[in-house]
């Protein structure tokens, strides 16, 4: 398991994709407290450009870009790693808990698994989110988990399932160990890999979809994330023509763009060690 | 000697019985064989399924829609224009009586599916007297012109791309991979932005937001046919660069594997040309993308609704988001209907298509 881990690091895509998530993380939790007040308008300074004393601008309302950034990143991080989070752990319940009670407890998860991948998510997120007042950000990332754990339960189930027919688990069993017990000991330390596998990926999906939303202005109002920036940028500019401000909506979005990609590569890298069907390395 | 003697007696035996009996025992036979067929049985099961998707989300759309903050008559009034003077009280009364929003939610409910089932989907409050299947007949084609012609076009373009970058070598290999990786990380929504402004940049206009130039008069000519389209194509190709992407990492991603599996090796010391042996691992490579397609399907519809916010296109998202914010309970509930079964609908006819492409779901060998 350790070696895996090293021949992770190894990999050059890998390395690069954690330095640039290491940026980022340290521009999120570090960068809110060297910067000034995110939300400070200083109207004398509206829409100027990325000079010296403003990294990256100021929005036309005369805050500064990077600050704001700095501490959307830190926010749409937080509401990732809630959702991913929770997403992984329903995700665990239903996927491998399911297999092994058998019978109905296993029909009726794997039925609600597909029927919440059919499920249109956007939508359904449109009008949820519409209805939800006081929306923060712990409650974004317990809805986004609610709606995207589905592929990820029957990834996991599968998982699961080839997993059970091991000569250890078949051992457990003998030894009158509760299903429940063979589970959590014998068969998730095995899944350890997938299972953060999963954690990364839903954590990259669920930054993306609270961007989504908050760029069209159904999330929150009031706390700043990388799509709330991208939503004023484009919707609440006081200059004429919101594209004139370049410098306001390009950063929220090659982060985003960076942080999903880190996210990606590292998924992929991981998917190379730990399947060894893939393995090149 | 005894069986092949005994068998013909059986089958006339049989045939005895079923001939003069009621037509309908004879098509139940047929039926049962009809249902035999495991292809057959697995479409009908998916339609089952399907059903209760459709049962179910609306439920839960109802459940959602019905436990909004906020008074669709309170609003009805404040957008309209109440005579001076009018008990505002009383109209409230009188309106949400007209609108059966005095009813528990259970009846509104049955109400609903039953109008549902006869093809009803009442009148908008927020545009009242207009019925919101018209409403919905006017927005549908904006959003099935973005999303069917993404699916089709970065399916084809995609795979084609992904099988191309397999057989790249070194560096060139990364960075394409690289390239593949980055459109398909890019959000959809960001994308549009940036195209716009680059359109703006080059072009020095108006960007197209809207479906058409603002104050053209729709008509069937040509010249507004190109300002359709003009204003179609950004959209358009926001989509399509993020699901080539999607489709080519995948492709990629199974063609290397597949490349060096064992009949490949043993085609390439039997001489075979390498243009053939590049589709013999193409076709085998492409049927885990069509299990996957279901779920981009579903990806591309839900990010076309974005789209659709963004660029100002006039589809069901952009109709959906407007209904939201209006508390208009019938139009929210119609357009998800209608979103819910274009999703079942082209998930069925992946379904099918899987059917086809893959013999062992006919023959239900394997």
């Amino acid at each position: 398991m350790i070696e895996m881990w090293e021949l992770l690091l190894r990999s050059r895509k890998v390395m690069s994709s954690l330095v640039v998530l290491t940026v980022l993380i340290l521009l999120g939790t570090v960068g809110p407290l060297l910067t000034g007040d995110p939300y400070f308008m200083n109207l004398s300074i509206m829409g100027q450009p990325p000079s010296l004393a403003h990294f990256l601008g100021t929005t036309s309302f005369g805050e500064d870009v990077f600050a704001q950034l700095c501490n959307a990143i830190g926010n749409s991080l937080v509401v990732g790693l809630i959702a991913g989070g929770l997403g992984t752990l329903i995700a665990i319940l239903v996927g491998a808990v399911g297999p092994y009670r058998g019978g109905l407890a296993d029909k009726i998860a794997n039925l609600v698994t597909n029927l919440a991948l059919v499920l249109p998510l956007i939508p359904l997120f449109i009008i949820i989110a519409s209805v939800v007042r006081g929306l923060n950000l712990v409650l974004i990332g317990v809805i986004l988990a609610a709606t995207s754990w589905p592929w990820a339960a029957r990834s996991i189930r599968s998982q699961v399932l080839t997993l059970k027919e091991r000569e250890f688990v078949n051992l457990a069993r003998m030894s009158g160990q509760g299903s429940i017990q063979i589970v959590v000991t014998e068969v998730l330390p095995n899944m350890l890999a997938y299972i953060m596998m999963v954690f990364v990926i839903l954590t990259g999906t669920s930054i993306l979809a609270e961007s989504a939303l908050s760029m069209i202005g159904v999330s929150t109002t009031r706390t700043i994330t990388l799509g709330y920036m991208l939503y004023w940028a484009q919707h609440e500019t006081t200059v004429p023509f919101w594209w004139n401000i370049w410098w306001w909506f390009i950063p929220p979005g090659v982060v985003l763009t960076a942080l999903l990609t880190a996210i990606f590569v590292i998924h992929a890298g991981m998917d190379e060690v730990f399947n060894p069907r893939l393995r090149e390395i | 000697m005894k069986r092949v003697t005994e068998s013909p007696v059986n089958g006339s035996n049989s045939q005895s019985r079923t001939e003069p009996k009621h037509l309908l025992s004879y098509f139940l036979s047929k039926s049962k064989n009809f249902l035999a067929n495991s292809y057959v049985r697995f479409l009908v099961n998916k339609i089952g399924f399907y059903v209760v998707v459709v049962f179910f989300s609306l439920a839960l759309v109802f459940i959602v829609i019905e436990s909004m903050p906020g008074d669709p008559v309170a609003v009805m009034i404040a957008s309209g224009n109440p005579p001076p003077g009018a008990d505002i009280e009383v109209l409230k009364a009188a309106m949400r009586q007209y609108f059966g929003l005095d009813k528990p939610i259970l009846d509104r409910f049955v109400m609903y599916l039953g109008n549902f089932l006869t093809g009803n989907m009442g009148q908008s409050y927020h545009f009242y007297p207009v019925p919101v299947s018209t409403i919905i007949l006017y927005y549908l084609p904006y959003t099935l012109s973005l999303a069917i012609p993404v699916l089709l076009v970065s399916f084809f373009v995609g795979n084609w791309v992904g099988a191309r970058a397999a057989y790249m070598k070194g560096r060139l290999n990364e960075a394409i991979y690289f390239g593949l990786v980055f459109c398909n990380q890019l959000p959809p929504f960001w994308l549009g932005l940036v195209l716009i402004f680059l359109y703006v940049l080059v072009f020095h206009g108006i960007p197209p937001i809207g479906a058409a130039t603002q104050g053209t008069i729709p008509s069937l000519s040509i010249s507004y046919f190109f300002d359709l389209l003009a204003h179609w194509v950004l959209p358009f190709l926001t989509l399509l660069v993020v699901y080539v992407g999607a489709w080519a990492t995948g492709m990629r991603s199974m063609v290397t594997h597949e490349k060096d599996s064992g009949y490949v090796r043993y085609g390439e010391q039997l001489g075979f040309k390498k243009s053939k042996l590049m589709a013999y691992t193409q076709r085998n490579a492409i049927l885990p993308q069509f299990t996957g397609l279901n779920m981009v399907f579903n990806g591309i519809v839900g990010q076309t609704l974005i789209i659709e916010i963004v660029f100002g296109w006039p589809g069901l998202g952009l109709l959906l988001y407007n209904a939201v914010f209006n508390y208009d309970y019938p139009l929210i509930f119609g357009c998800f209907l209608v979103i819910i079964v274009i999703i079942v609908v082209g998930n069925f006819l992946i379904d099918v298509l899987y059917g086809f492409l893959d013999p062992r779901m006919r023959t239900g060998h394997g």
